[in-house]
C-alpha cells in the first residue's frame, strides 16, 4: 500500500512567488521557445526551461521534493509528473482536481515520489484543434525516481524522447480529419543534426526512451545492435529480452540496455521510411570511429509485449475481482473535423466512470471497436497486463500505458489502493480533446 | 472537381453543348505512385433537338468519359481523357481527347484553405464542338468545415481553334457545397456555368448555368461515387442531365508497414 504524505500544490500570481521562503529543489519556467529542429528550421513552440526534452529531473523515491513551475505562456498550464502515485491535487491533471497555473502565474508542487523508475512529466492542457498547444508543443521532460537500491549495471546512461513536429489536420483514411506532422525528431533534433551519441566498444549503455509524440506510434531499431529490453514504463519486466527493435505508443517508455560491441557510426531511429525522412534518427558514434553513419533497413515490424511477462503460467484470477468493460468507439462528426470518441456510449465529461473500492481488485477490459489504434493511460496507477488478443492469461508486466489496437480487446487489473479521483484517457492529444476520458472515483 | 463543359466557352444561343465531364475540382491531388480511375457517364433527357452549324444535338445523347490521373509528386499530378458519345442515328462515337497537368499547395506550407491550379488542353471534333483545340486554367479553392465542404473553381477558357478564337477568355466558374449525413453519404449543390466573355459577359439569356442536385457515397479510400441531376434554367442550356462518377483508386506502391 502507498504511503501517501507531504503533498501539496498552491498556485498564485507570480508577485507572490518570493513569500515562499524555502528555496525548490528544482524550478520549471515554462515559456515561449524557438526550437532549431534542423538547420534553417525553426520551430516556435512552448518548452520547459528554454530546452527540448525539458530538464532531467532526477528524485530519490520516498524523499519528498519540491519544484516550483512558473507560467510565462501565456496560456494556463498544469504539469502532469507520468507514472508517478501521487494525490489528485499534485498529479497534474484539472479533471482530478490539481488547480490550473494561470498565465504569468506560479505554482509549487511538493510530493514524495514512487515508484522507482523511468517516468516523465508533461502539460496535461486541451489543444483541440490547436497544433500548437498541449502535448503539441515541447513540454515534455523525463523524470527518474531512483531506487533505493539500483541493481541495473551499466557505464552509461541516455534519455531520448521521439516526438513529432509541425503538425496539420489532414483527411485519413477512416474519413477524418487527424493530426499529419511535416517533422519527426529525437530530442528535439532531426537526424545528423546536432551531436551524435558518444560510446565507447565493449560499454553497456541503458538507454531510456520516451515516446512523447501528441498521436504518433514509433517504431525504433539501432543498426548494428540489439536492445535488452529491462522495463517497460519504468517497471522492471520479469523476462527481459533481446529484440531488434522497440515499439513506443504516445506515452509509453522502454529502458534497454545496449551492449556497445560493434564499433562504428550507425543510426538509431524510425524503421517506418517516411518518419525517418522525416528526421526521426540519431547517430551515434563509437569513440575514434568516422565516416557515414550505417542504417540498416529493418523489412518488417516486430514488437510483442508478452515476450517480457513472466514465464510462470499466470495464476487465476483474483476471487472478487470485479471486471469493468470498456468499450471504444468512434462518433462521426464530418469529414472536415477530428471524431469524436466515446467509452461505452458517451464522451467525457459525460462518461459515467466507476466508483472504486479501496483494496478492490479491479481487471479493465478495454473493448476497442473502432479502427484507430489507442493508448490508453490510468492515472495515479500501475496495472498488470492480463490479456491480449489470441493468447491465454500473462501476468508480471507493469504499465501505466498500454496500446489496444483497432478492433482488439485487451485487459489489466489493479489494485484500487491510492483514493481520490482517477482518470483514465487515451493518450493521443487529439482523442482525449474529442471525449476519450473519464473520471474513477473512490467510494 | 473538375467541370468540363467542353464547348461551353462559345455560350451563344442555341449553340450546341457537350456535357462530358461535369465535376468540381478539389484540392487535392492523387499521390504519387498511384493512379485514379472515373468513368463520367451522362445522360441528356432533355437537351439541344437541332443540328446546329453542324454540331450534333445533345438530345438524348450518352456521354462516356475515360479520366486517368496519375499521381506524379505529393503536390502535382497529370490526368488525361478520352471522351465518347452514344446517341441513336450516331452510334458509339470518339469526341476528343485532353490532357490536364495539376500542382497543389503542399501541406506543409498549412494554408488554411487547400489550393490548386489545373490547366488543361485538348481537341474535341468540330461535329461536338464547333471549338475544336481549346485551353483551360482552373484555380481551385476548398475547404471542409466540420461537415460542410466548400468548393470553388472560377475557371478561365480560351478557344485556340473554332469560331470563337477571337473571344478571348471567357469565365466559367464551378462550385459545390455538400453536407455530410454521415461518414458513407453526403449530399449538396454542384453548380456550372460559362458566363461569356471575361469583361463583357453574355445576357443571361444567353449563358450557360446548370444546378446539380449530387451526393458522394464515400464506400471505401478506393472508390469514389458520385450521382447528380442537373436542370439548366437558360435558354442555353441544356435542360435537364443526369451524371455518374464511378473512380477507382489504383495504388502501384507494394503494400508495406515500412513506407
Amino acid at each position: 500500500m502507498l504511503k501517501l504524505s507531504g503533498m501539496a500544490v498552491t498556485s498564485a500570481a507570480l508577485a507572490g512567488l518570493s513569500q515562499q521562503t524555502a528555496p525548490a529543489d528544482y524550478t520549471i519556467d515554462i515559456a515561449a521557445y524557438d526550437l532549431e529542429v534542423a538547420p534553417r528550421r525553426t520551430i516556435k513552440t512552448i518548452a520547459y526551461n528554454g530546452q527540448v526534452p525539458g530538464p532531467l529531473l532526477r528524485l530519490k523515491e520516498g524523499r519528498s521534493v519540491t519544484i516550483d513551475v512558473t507560467n510565462h505562456s501565456g496560456n494556463s498550464e498544469v504539469v502532469h509528473w507520468h507514472g508517478l502515485f501521487l494525490p489528485p491535487e499534485v498529479d497534474g491533471a484539472m479533471e482530478e482536481g490539481t488547480p490550473l497555473i494561470p498565465a504569468g502565474g506560479h505554482a509549487r508542487y511538493t510530493f514524495t515520489p514512487r515508484p522507482s523508475g523511468f517516468r516523465w512529466y508533461h502539460t496535461h492542457t486541451f489543444a483541440g484543434k490547436d497544433l500548437h498547444k498541449g502535448q503539441y508543443t515541447g513540454e515534455h521532460g523525463f523524470l527518474f525516481i531512483e531506487p533505493r537500491d539500483n541493481p541495473a549495471r551499466y557505464d552509461q546512461e541516455i534519455f531520448l524522447a521521439l516526438h513529432d513536429w509541425d503538425g496539420d489536420l489532414l483527411a485519413s483514411g477512416d474519413g477524418s480529419m487527424d493530426p499529419v506532422y511535416g517533422v519527426s525528431a529525437i530530442n528535439g533534433r532531426v537526424l545528423g543534426f546536432g551531436e551524435p551519441l558518444r560510446v565507447k566498444s565493449g560499454e553497456r549503455v541503458l538507454l531510456h526512451l520516451l515516446n512523447s509524440s501528441p498521436s504518433e506510434v514509433h517504431w525504433i531499431a539501432f543498426s548494428g545492435h540489439q536492445f535488452e529490453v529491462v522495463a517497460l514504463d519504468g517497471n522492471q519486466v520479469p523476462q527481459p529480452q533481446v529484440v531488434s527493435m522497440l515499439r513506443l505508443a504516445p506515452a509509453e517508455r522502454v529502458s534497454a540496455v545496449v551492449e556497445m560491441n560493434h564499433p562504428g557510426s550507425w543510426v538509431m531511429g524510425e524503421v517506418r521510411k517516411h518518419i525517418m525522412a522525416a528526421g526521426m534518427g540519431i547517430v551515434v558514434e563509437y569513440s575514434g570511429s568516422t565516416g557515414k553513419p550505417k542504417w540498416d533497413q529493418p523489412n518488417q515490424l516486430t514488437w510483442d509485449y508478452l515476450a517480457f511477462a513472466s514465464a510462470d503460467p499466470a495464476p487465476p484470477q483474483q476471487a472478487g475481482t470485479i471486471t469493468i468493460p470498456m468499450v471504444f468507439e468512434s462518433k462521426f462528426t464530418g469529414h472536415g473535423a477530428m471524431d469524436h470518441w466515446t467509452i461505452n456510449g458517451k464522451s467525457y465529461p459525460e462518461t459515467t466512470g466507476p466508483t472504486l473500492t479501496a483494496g478492490q481488485r479491479y481487471r479493465l477490459a478495454f473493448i476497442n471497436r473502432s479502427t484507430n489504434d489507442h493508448p490508453v493511460h490510468l492515472h495515479r496507477h500501475s496495472f498488470e497486463l492480463r490479456r491480449v488478443p489470441d493468447h491465454p492469461e500473462v501476468h508480471g508486466i507493469l504499465k501505466d500505458t498500454i496500446l489496444v489496437d483497432a478492433g482488439t480487446q485487451v485487459e489489466v487489473e489493479f489494485t484500487a489502493n491510492d483514493p481520490g479521483p482517477t482518470l483514465f484517457h487515451c493518450h493521443q492529444q487529439n482523442h482525449m480533446d474529442a471525449g476519450f476520458m473519464m473520471l474513477f472515483q473512490y467510494a | 472537381m473538375l467541370a468540363v463543359l467542353l464547348a461551353l466557352s462559345s455560350a451563344k444561343p442555341l449553340r450546341a453543348q457537350g456535357n462530358y465531364e461535369i465535376q468540381v475540382y478539389g484540392a487535392a491531388t492523387v499521390e504519387p505512385k498511384s493512379t485514379m480511375v472515373e468513368l463520367h457517364s451522362n445522360f441528356t433527357p432533355d437537351g439541344q433537338k437541332y443540328q446546329i452549324d453542324g454540331v450534333y444535338p445533345t438530345n438524348h445523347q450518352e456521354h462516356e468519359t475515360l479520366e486517368i490521373t496519375q499521381g506524379l509528386t505529393s503536390w502535382s499530378e497529370v490526368g488525361f481523357y478520352v471522351f465518347t458519345s452514344e446517341q441513336n442515328g450516331h452510334g458509339v462515337q470518339w469526341v476528343g481527347d485532353h490532357i490536364r497537368p495539376r500542382v497543389r499547395v503542399p501541406d506543409s506550407w498549412h494554408w488554411p484553405v487547400g489550393v490548386s491550379l489545373s490547366t488543361e488542353v485538348g481537341y474535341q471534333r468540330a461535329v461536338y464542338s464547333p471549338d475544336t483545340w481549346t485551353w483551360e486554367i482552373r484555380p481551385i479553392v476548398d475547404k471542409y468545415l466540420g461537415r460542410w465542404y466548400l468548393a470553388l473553381n472560377p475557371a478561365l477558357e480560351r478557344t485556340w481553334h473554332g469560331p470563337d478564337v477571337k473571344q478571348g477568355l471567357g469565365f466559367a466558374p464551378g462550385a459545390k457545397v455538400s453536407y455530410d449525413f454521415n461518414r458513407q453519404i453526403s449530399g449538396g449543390i454542384e453548380y456550372y456555368a460559362d458566363y461569356g466573355r471575361l469583361g463583357a459577359f453574355d445576357s443571361l439569356h444567353d449563358q450557360q448555368q446548370q444546378i446539380f442536385v449530387v451526393t458522394d457515397l464515400n464506400v471505401s479510400p478506393k472508390w469514389e461515387i458520385n450521382i447528380g441531376v442537373g436542370v439548366g434554367p437558360t435558354a442555353s442550356t441544356d435542360h435537364w442531365i443526369i451524371k455518374g462518377i464511378l473512380g477507382r483508386h489504383f495504388d502501384w506502391k507494394k503494400p508495406s508497414l515500412l513506407d
